[in-house]
């Protein structure tokens, strides 16, 4: 008990790095199952980066259609970038985070134009954004935010 | 052309290695690195302390006694006097010129600097109530000269401390900022150092008094105060109580007697009060 309560610090810290790896792991394990299955519920639904041109008539409706969303790290990954930033090489840690968020927002992009009926999105694009890590405030949360957006396309019955 | 939907298997864009495989790789190559320049640095620092002159040592003495408001005592200098003279003759020790100082200060210690002089502070002697243990706790100072602990344990510092001295000379400003900022965090001996110190100091203790009641009682005065072993591993000395449990084994071992302890000298006394 004594040995806790004089490196309390340190207990803090460890406490902190297994809830960040664990309830990340779970967290991430869950967002690819569900990512996955969504992908799937949507496969239908095309969606391109090229600029599209259509014959007279087909076309019903145009609309931009947006989809965003927010990852954050947590305290495993954030050491584990840490230590990178000593030695160099890919972040690892990261690339989970940015790849959920990309797919994310495309998911929910293609949601959204799903719900207006459309039967494609054309000129597709992704932006993506690091939240909290500006503002020189070194205790900041660091999480990052990716945008998908595009045209959606809803056809005139044929 | 005909829009087939596929999904496609796999993620090109997220690494393979699993997260933990990849902290033990990182957190074992810094803890590597780390190790390696500690022990580059401990080496060469022992290489230096060999090679420094004594001139440079007296020198550095000089500048580590500057931290530490203090005067000769001669009733510690009479005790020391004593320790020094039962020592073997052919001791390597009989090369130093020792000065005792006396420092103000609640600090419960006692510090060996280089050139052969030695601070005790005032909080220490406040602690000791018989000869015997301020023998102990002089003859363990002794024991880091013997060792040339004052120098190792200087170590890290000394290699620039010297370096400093050749390139602005023994009485530049800049020469005593160095030493000033190294010393104050080098008066740290090793733990391994401390032992082999307080064993040192025990030898001597018996050939001075011919037993060594006493060695044991300061140490055991201090484990009452100091609680738990824990927060020791990272401080300057062993634990007290892992001090008394050495000193036992070696008394034990080599056959010393423990007799009677002399009172502290009336001198000495009526400094701590």
């Amino acid at each position: 008990m004594e040995v806790i309560l004089q490196n309390f610090d340190l207990v803090i810290f460890l406490f902190l790095l297994c809830l960040g790896y664990v309830a990340g792991s779970i967290a991430e394990k869950r967002h690819y199952k569900s990512i996955l299955q969504r992908e799937d519920e949507l496969l239908k639904l095309p969606v391109v980066t090229a600029e599209a041109r259509f014959s007279d008539g087909r076309v019903q409706k145009a609309e931009l259609v947006t989809g965003s969303a927010v990852i954050s790290i947590d305290y495993f990954k954030r050491l584990l970038a840490i230590l990178r930033n000593i030695f160099g090489g890919r972040v690892g840690a990261y690339e989970t985070l940015v790849d959920r968020a990309r797919r994310e927002a495309i998911l929910r992009m293609k949601q959204a134009a799903r719900d207006q009926g459309a039967g494609m999105i054309v000129n597709m694009r992704l932006e993506t954004a690091a939240i909290g890590n500006n503002a020189n405030g070194k205790r900041q949360i660091a999480s990052v935010e990716a945008i998908a957006y595009g045209t959606a396309i809803v056809f005139n019955p044929k | 052309m005909k829009f087939t939907p596929k999904r496609l298997d796999g993620n090109v864009n997220v690494s393979r290695t699993h997260p933990l495989a990849e902290l033990s790789w990182l957190l074992g190559g810094l803890i590597l690195i780390t190790a390696l320049v500690f022990f580059a640095l401990g080496y060469s620092a022992d290489w230096a302390a060999t090679k420094a002159p004594i001139s440079v040592e007296n020198w550095l003495g000089r500048q580590a006694l500057s931290h530490f408001p203090a005067d000769e005592n001669p009733a510690l200098k009479q005790q020391l006097q004593a320790l020094l003279d039962s020592l073997p003759a052919d001791s390597p020790l009989h090369q130093y010129n020792f000065r005792v100082f006396l420092s103000p200060s609640d600090e419960v210690n006692a510090v060996a600097l280089p050139g052969g002089n030695i601070v005790v502070f005032s909080g220490l002697l406040k602690q000791i109530e018989s000869e015997n243990e301020l023998a102990m706790i002089l003859a363990h100072e002794l024991g880091h000269f013997a060792h040339r602990d004052h120098l190792r344990g200087l170590g890290r510092g000394l290699g620039l401390a010297v370096a400093a001295t050749l390139l602005f000379g023994q009485d530049n400003a800049a020469s005593s900022l160095v030493s000033n900022t190294l010393l104050t965090f080098q008066l740290r001996y090793s733990q391994t150092q401390e032992s082999a110190a307080d064993s040192f100091g025990l030898d001597l203790l018996n050939q001075r008094y011919g037993h060594v009641g006493g060695s044991t009682d300061f140490f055991a005065r201090m484990a009452k105060k100091a609680g738990g072993k824990i927060p020791y591993l990272l401080a300057s000395h062993p634990h007290p109580e892992a001090r008394i449990e050495q000193l036992e084994g070696l008394v034990a071992k080599k056959g010393y007697k423990v007799e009677m302890t002399y009172p502290l000298a009336e001198g000495l006394r009526t400094v701590g009060q």
